[in-house]
């Protein structure tokens, strides 16, 4: 399982020696997988400078990871996260495509525990979500999981068991492909994850009793003086009135903020600047994967453009952007090409920009780049309600989407199709403005679907529907609409290769995702998991076409375990993904193979949502 | 035991599809219900009015539950410092609580209002109250209710909070109480009774404790208005307030 150290760490190592002699001193230390230095094709092993993190790897076909509570020093200070195999976030699990694995996970807590191997395809038994796949891992024993490692790419694992994820219990999963190519000279992992030193069930507590408790951004006498200065006191007033009607806020962009949160990357914060080296004119992949339990990211590095080429682990087409917004539980792969010796800031920033992290890219140990500010909190639109307004900027470009969509164009469509088969580039034309859509207007499946919202509004689980919900791939998403630079949009994302069951859809599924801010309820179909009387059936075999529609104020970031789930998004192949993003108001149709017989859960990615009952079993049979 | 859960999920694995979907009764639900709770003093302040009165009030609400239904306690009461008069207790109710609506729960339960001393007449009576966001975001909590003599009053309180900082609030409040028909033990005429507005400003140290300073102006009403007067006494008096909201 652990890795022995040889290759040509000696370059790596003298040019560190050189900075920080001290390091050289702790090579001895475990290995690292956030190391310096990264990882590269032409060595088959890994080196490492070390460091005091303890990070390590684990790989082979037999591994083992302890799961406990230590004292750490982490985020600035001193705490008990949950380790596994000594450090937070975890190991870096590296497998191999077509390798079998036994993973054994000892739990040393003294409640039961759990690990979800996210996005990885498995027998159901093996997926560790306790109470759906198997038992959970009771307190001092061990749990085998075995199961072929069919696929590759970036993933991640954690902790299916309460809260547990909060406190650190999270960590990589690199799957190599057969031939072992990891498509670039060299590799890192970016892990972001947010900490709180709160207990996270007072931090659930706390969302439950006293409604905004985390926000500390929002809407103030001056923003209402600033409105009426802008837009004069008419429309200042109808806007106000028309949300403080709703009883809602445009600020409820995050549950949890920096208020409590530090956010990490690779396990540390922004101060202590996490570096990762490269050479000149390499080719580096990042591997990008937000195991936050409650943030969406947004990650730039400022005066280098990022090549995706993977979403969830699973191949794209390249996609040149500036910027990508990372959903909870997201992943995404990038390339980037540094030329010269620059340092360059590798900067996600929370989606309500109430914190970032930082990391640097340079060529030596010690360097730092400018970090950018934070942005301006951004503010929803009506948009997000299902109605376009014009009072915000953020509506504006709904409402066009809305025209585009009822001026109706079949023709455009066709026109569309074509383009989307003939010049699979197509989404990077015009795409150098945030405020330019990268699309033609066309018609997506979803928009031709009606959708139906239970008779009563969904219940007392839900502040709202949505009126008139949209497709909102071809949005860049909440405070984004008018960077001047490239942003990654959903309905960027083309498949790299053909997905192997093509069939048209047989079964359709619709559910609607639901919440009641004021009371922290949070739920599919306005009835949470506790309420529910059984799974969602996907028969076995079908062809399923989920329908999503967001009738809350929040993104939520959806995740089926143990199968892919086929964007819709008007591209061909589509993108597969593990875990889907849905605006507010936004509806979308993913594909889906109910190939995998079994229970499995479906959830939102927010942690407290999911708590709170945004949580189903899907079962195939 | 640990060949045990592998048994188990050995089990459930090989088992047809369609056994697949029960789950063992031995394994724990993934999702909980969860139950939880709040002691809120929304004001415990010391008030001195324009006869130069000082007055302690309290006024808290305390629940307990799940999403949907919840056990409240509510109580109020003020003590006027140095009159020799013990404390009035405005209420004391324990309620049971359903949400009715996305913003509204219906609550009824029991309460007992009065001054309390040992050779009091405590009234005691059956509530029912609607509670909640009304909308543009007013707190509402109103009631009606019916004591043992068959006597029915109605009591409203209404909250608004305008943001001036992240941590500090005005906070504009309502409370309008009216009987339905006369109580002469209670000392309570028919109609409107008694009016009272307040404002106050409050400042969060964090969310859970925060000093406030305010204003406030109580007005009998109707036939309440006219019976303080003949009894020599103001119908209206105005004071300033200060305070903490807190909760834990």
């Amino acid at each position: 399982m652990s890795i022995s150290n040889q290759f040509n760490r000696r370059k790596f190592l003298q040019r560190a020696a050189g900075t920080t002699g001290s390091l050289a001193l702790l090579s001895h230390m475990p290995v690292a997988w956030a190391r310096p230095e990264g990882y590269t094709n032409s060595n088959d092993k890994i080196s490492t400078l070390g460091d005091n993190f303890g990070d390590s790897i684990v790989n082979g076909d037999v591994i083992d990871l302890h799961i406990r509570k230590e004292v750490k020093a982490i985020a600035g200070g001193t705490s008990n996260p949950i380790t596994i195999n000594g450090s937070s976030p975890g190991p870096l699990v590296r497998l191999k495509e077509g390798q079998r694995v036994i993973i054994n996970v000892t739990n040393h807590l003294p409640s039961s525990s759990s690990i979800h191997w996210h996005g990885i395809i498995l027998p159901f038994n093996m997926d560790g979500v306790p109470g759906v796949a198997f038992p959970g891992i009771a307190p001092n024993s061990t749990f085998k999981y075995e199961f072929d490692v069919k696929q590759n790419g970036t993933y991640w694992y954690h902790s299916h068991s309460g809260l547990q994820e909060q406190s650190g219990h999270l960590g990589p999963i690199i799957i190599d492909p057969a031939d072992g190519d990891i498509g670039a000279d060299r590799e890192h992992v970016i892990l972001l994850s947010d900490w709180t030193f709160e207990d996270p069930h007072t931090v659930f507590r706390n969302l439950k009793v006293a409604e905004g408790y985390y926000n500390y951004q929002q809407r103030t006498i001056d923003d209402t003086i600033e409105d009426i200065k802008r837009q004069g006191l008419i429309n200042t007033i109808k806007e106000r009135s028309m949300w403080s009607k709703m009883r809602m806020s445009p600020r409820d962009i995050l549950d949890v903020t920096g208020s409590t949160y530090t956010y990490l990357m690779n396990g540390r914060d922004a101060s202590t600047n996490w570096t990762a080296l490269y050479k000149p004119n390499e080719s580096v992949r990042l591997r990008l994967i937000n195991g936050s339990a409650m943030t969406y990211f947004d990650f730039r590095i400022p005066g280098l453009e990022m090549t995706v080429v993977a979403a969830d682990g699973q191949p794209v087409k390249p996609i040149v952007v500036d910027e990508i917004r990372i959903a909870v539980a997201e992943t995404y792969d990038v390339i980037i090409k540094p030329k010269s010796n620059s340092s360059y800031t590798l900067y996600a920033e929370s989606m309500d920009r109430s914190g970032y992290v930082r990391g640097t890219l340079a060529t030596e140990l010690g360097k730092e780049a400018n970090i950018p500010e934070l942005r301006k909190m951004p503010e929803r639109g009506m948009a997000a309600m299902g109605m376009g307004d014009m009072t915000s900027k953020d509506s504006m470009s709904n409402m066009s989407s809305l025209g585009g969509m009822n001026m109706g164009a079949d023709s455009s469509m066709k026109g569309m199709q074509n383009n989307a088969n003939t010049n699979m580039e197509m989404p990077h034309a015009g795409h150098n403005s945030g405020t330019q859509k990268s699309m033609a207007p066309e018609i997506l499946p979803i928009d031709k679907i009606s959708i139906k919202h239970d008779e009563d509004g969904h219940g007392v689980g839900a502040t709202m529907i949505a009126k008139n919900p949209t497709s909102r791939l071809d949005e860049p998403g909440l405070g984004l609409e008018d960077v001047d630079h490239r942003v990654l949009f959903y309905s960027d994302l083309i498949g790299a290769m053909e997905w192997p069951d093509s069939r048209k859809p047989t079964q359709t599924v619709e559910l609607h995702l639901t919440g009641n801010m004021e009371r922290y309820m949070w739920s599919f179909d306005g009835v949470k998991f506790s309420e529910v009387d059984g799974p969602v059936h996907f028969k076995y075999g079908e062809r399923i076409r989920l329908i999503l529609v967001n009738d809350s104020m929040m993104d939520h970031p959806i995740h089926l375990h143990g199968m892919w789930m086929e964007l819709e998004n008007g591209n061909y192949p589509p993108p597969r993904k593990h875990t889907i993003s849905l605006k507010p108001s936004e509806k979308v149709s993913l594909l889906i193979s109910a190939d995998a017989p079994g229970n499995w859960a479906f959830h939102c990615h927010l942690l407290y949502h999911m708590d709170a009952g945004m949580f189903r079993v899907v079962s195939v049979s | 035991m640990k060949n045990l859960i592998i048994a188990i999920c050995s089990l459930g694995f090989l088992g047809s599809p369609a056994n697949a979907q029960e789950r063992p009764s031995n394994w724990p639900e993934p999702i909980k219900e969860s139950y939880t709770g709040i002691i809120l003093f929304d004001r415990f302040e010391l008030a001195r009015n324009n006869q130069e009165e000082n007055i302690a009030v309290w006024d808290m609400v305390g629940w307990y539950g799940g999403d949907i239904y919840r056990v409240y306690v509510k109580s109020e009461g003020e003590n006027k410092q140095d009159d020799g008069e013990p404390t009035n207790l405005e209420r004391a109710e324990v309620l049971a609580s359903k949400l009715i609506a996305p913003y509204w729960e219906i609550q009824g339960g029991v309460g007992t209002r009065g001054t309390v001393s040992s050779d009091s007449k405590m009234e005691n009576y059956v509530v029912v109250s609607l509670y909640g966001l009304a909308p543009y975001q007013f707190e509402i909590d109103s009631s009606v209710a019916l004591n043992e003599e068959g006597d029915v009053s109605f009591a409203v309180e209404a909250e608004y909070e305008i943001r001036v900082t992240q941590t500090s609030y005005f906070q504009p409040r309502l409370s309008l109480s009216a009987s339905l028909s006369e109580s002469e033990r209670f000392n309570r005429p028919s109609g409107l009774n008694s009016l009272r507005l307040g404002l106050r400003y409050r400042y969060e140290f964090s969310r859970e404790f925060a000093p406030y300073v305010g204003v406030y102006w109580n007005r009998m009403l109707g036939n309440s208005a006219d019976k303080t007067r003949l009894e020599g006494n103001s119908a209206s008096e105005t004071g300033i307030v200060v305070g903490a909201r807190f909760w834990f």
